[in-house]
């Protein structure tokens, strides 16, 4: 599933990132690379999604949460 | 005396800027790379003797070649400038921003690692071993905190072993990760260590799998064309940026192995965030902040500010001084309405400068500013801006001169110069000051419909001028969503934030200066005049008349026009002047330096002006360009007389464009 499908307080697990050279590097450059722990913060609409990794708060515009893909794990 | 140059490179809110300040305090400067819209920031201290001169590497979260900040800042760092290069992480967040660290590994030029935000760190709980860490990289490691002034010695003492040692980053273990790639060890194998000076193979490699369209151009001038086609090809069957990252990322899981200990973050917001961050609530928040931000601004202001009444006295004193002295008249019209009339203007927005930058400044540092993105993303997004670029629009209801210095905040030049145009459009507190009292003159009860139309038109404005200038100012390939990092919130460093902004201001008093001299002498040369009929701007303004007319302005609503451009506060004593019919230059004068109206100025204004005249000037007056300080403060911010340029004669135009529409409007309607 997509990252901005994920519910707020869900858990998942970075699985495939998708997009240009230049999204990747941004994406990656912040912490966000597949295999990669995450917690949703917040997901409000019309808001960049919020979400905890690697101890950092990270907010994420929802078209660029469209080239993340995510696996749910259930807590 | 002997020297040492040094560069600071970091992530974002890696306290790269608080240390840059507490360093160099005073002795910056701020410029651009030659040929390049990007900051540059350059300081010098002394220690112990030695002159340390910083460079403040510009970038972004990577040495990816995404924006030309961060291809100048590795370009500066292979050219071998630096003879040391600090890189900063921050504690609290180790194995995020050592992302830097893992993608600065390879480059030649000698590096140290700071660890700031120490006491954040240890505020979560977690204990850090530099000394274990130190040992894998085989750079000097420290523990800091930029914010506490105990910390600095600690810092010189590494510097000094970091400059004598001039030790590199212990890379095999990344190297390891790195054979593991697709197609790594065959393209390494086409280039040798002086393939490009500064970069070593492994390093280049690796920008290869990325896709790094810059190093790709440099390797196809030095290499030979058979040798680029076969990395071309390895490259495209080899791994990709997520596998690199993933490298890098396992590399520093692996050096923060053991060096780190500590209880893990918890995951909810805190009480502050929980309001920015609301659905409904952040935005006004948001504002609230700025606006709260803004009055204690005045505080500091304030006091600037009265200096600048002082100069008024000092103009009246100094005139009436001087032609008791019989010195001639043009003298002292020279000497108290250009020299001394800048002076006043130029102080007085001194100490909008010197509060806005001072809030601004506290706002990032802190960690406000990161919350005032993340909740006007989207809104500012359609316009092509980052969410930041609220804050100079808001300010911008206040003073332009505000809104203009205020937009430093926005890292990237496009959206920064495409900020402050916008920023223009939006009516300033001298026009606020006016609107109203022309409008209930003229329209009575219907006053209120004018401030609507014209706050609709601001919008209309905007959004019509970012559609303009956005082309050009913003690539689409720089109109990416955020993504981005809201930090914790910090304590702000009082010294370096006050040194700072005293930096800023003592810069930009001097460059504004000179500006404003010039416009206002230009001002004075065409106004200037003995009686009413040989000043030029009375033979153009009447000249011109028939087509002024054609924009609802008959020649003296011309001229307050032209002289609004100047202060929007003389617009009316402008009118005032003209239409009681006095010496003309003479009230023109008084009025730009803020004398009284005539006491009679509605009747005055109701004789001679009709009510479209009176609503195109309403227009003209409120989209005109804001003032020459607020010209001034733009130059001063975007380095480029080409786009402060361009602005301005765009206003000018769109003003009076404003102002014919309205007018033919008015004219049917009555």
């Amino acid at each position: 599933m997509k990252l901005a499908e994920l519910k707020e307080n869900s858990q998942a697990v970075i699985s495939g990132l998708n997009g240009d050279t230049r999204f990747i590097g941004r994406i990656t450059s912040i912490g966000l690379t597949p295999g990669c722990h995450i917690s949703v913060i917040k997901n409000d609409k019309n808001r960049p999604v919020l979400l905890y990794s690697r101890d950092t708060m990270i907010a994420v515009n929802r078209s660029e949460c469209e080239g993340i893909e995510v696996t749910e794990v259930k807590a | 005396m002997s020297t040492a140059t040094i560069a600071l490179l970091g992530q974002p809110n890696s306290g790269k800027s608080t240390l840059f300040n507490a360093l160099t305090g005073l002795r910056q400067h701020v410029g651009n790379w030659p040929g390049k819209t990007v900051e540059k920031k350059e300081g010098s201290f002394t220690h112990a003797g030695k002159t340390y001169s910083v460079a403040d590497l510009p970038g972004s979260y990577s040495m990816s070649a995404n924006s030309d900040e961060e291809v100048i800042t590795r370009d500066f760092i292979a050219s071998g400038k630096a003879d040391v290069v600090c890189i900063l992480a921050d504690s609290s967040q180790l194995e995020r921003s050592l992302f830097m660290l893992a993608d600065y590994a390879g480059l030649e030029a000698p590096c140290f690692l700071v660890l700031n935000m120490e006491d954040v760190a240890k505020e979560q709980g977690k204990t850090i071993d530099a000394a274990a860490i130190e040992k894998k990289l085989g750079i000097p490691v420290m523990l800091f905190s930029a914010t506490d002034i105990k910390a600095y010695d600690k810092f010189y003492q590494t510097l000094e072993r970091a400059l004598k040692t001039k030790t590199h980053i212990n890379v095999s273990a990344l190297e390891e990760e790195y054979i593991k790639l697709d197609n790594y060890s065959d393209i390494k194998a086409q280039l040798s260590d002086d393939t490009i000076s500064g970069y070593t193979p492994m390093w280049l490699t690796v920008k290869v799998l990325e896709n790094d369209k810059v190093v790709s151009a440099k390797l196809k001038d030095t290499l030979s064309d058979d040798k680029v086609k076969k990395i071309e090809n390895l490259a495209k069957s080899g791994s990709d940026a997520v596998a690199t990252g993933e490298c890098k990322f396992a590399w520093i899981d692996e050096i923060l192995q053991g060096a780190v200990s500590g209880r893990k973050t918890i995951t909810k917001l805190g009480r502050l965030d929980r309001i920015y961050t609301h659905r409904f609530w952040g935005k006004p928040a948001v504002v609230m902040t700025v606006v709260l931000g803004l009055l204690a601004s005045f505080i500091p202001a304030l006091p600037i500010m009265a200096l600048a009444s002082v100069v008024t006295v000092l103009q009246n004193a100094v005139g009436s001084g001087l032609s008791s002295a019989g010195c001639p008249a043009v003298i002292i019209s020279l000497i108290c309405d250009v020299v001394l009339q800048s002076m006043g203007y130029v102080i007085k927005m001194l100490g909008f400068v010197f509060g806005v930058t001072l809030v601004f400044g506290l706002l990032e540092e802190v960690g406000v500013m990161a919350r005032i993105s993340y909740v006007f993303d989207n809104t500012m997004g359609k316009l092509g801006l980052q969410g930041k670029s609220v804050m100079p629009f808001l300010v911008s209801f206040g003073c332009t001169i505000g809104g203009a210095s205020g937009a430093r905040v926005i890292d990237n030049w496009g959206q920064k110069v495409l900020t402050i145009a916008l920023a223009w459009a939006v009516p300033c507190g001298a026009a606020w000051a006016i609107i109203p009292m022309l409008s209930t003159v003229f329209f009575g009860a219907a006053a209120p419909l004018v401030i609507v139309a014209l706050l609709l038109t601001m919008i209309l404005h905007m959004w019509i001028t970012a559609k303009i200038f956005g082309r050009g100012l913003v690539k689409t390939e720089d109109r990416c969503g955020m993504i981005m990092e809201l930090p914790p919130y910090h304590k702000p460093k009082w010294g370096a934030l006050f040194r700072y902004v005293l930096g800023r201001t003592k810069d930009t008093f001097f460059r504004v200066v000179k500006v404003v001299l010039l416009v206002c002498g230009i001002f004075w040369v065409l106004s200037y005049g003995g009686s009413n009929e040989s000043s030029i701007l009375y033979k153009i303004g009447t000249a011109i008349e028939p087509v002024t007319k054609f924009f609802g302005m008959p020649w003296q609503l011309f001229i307050a026009f032209v002289a609004s451009s100047v202060g929007k506060e003389g617009a009316v004593g402008v009118i005032s002047a003209l239409y009681s019919g006095g010496s003309y230059s003479q009230g023109f004068m008084e009025a730009m330096s803020g004398a009284a109206r005539s006491e009679n100025l509605n009747e005055l204004l109701l004789a001679n002006v009709t009510r479209p005249e009176a609503l195109a000037f309403i227009f003209a007056l409120t989209f005109n360009l804001p003032c020459v300080v607020a010209l001034a403060a733009t130059y001063q911010e975007i380095h480029s007389v080409k786009w402060t340029a361009k602005i301005a004669l765009y206003y000018t135009a769109t003003a009076l464009a404003l102002s014919c529409i309205v007018y033919h409007i008015g004219l049917l309607i009555w």
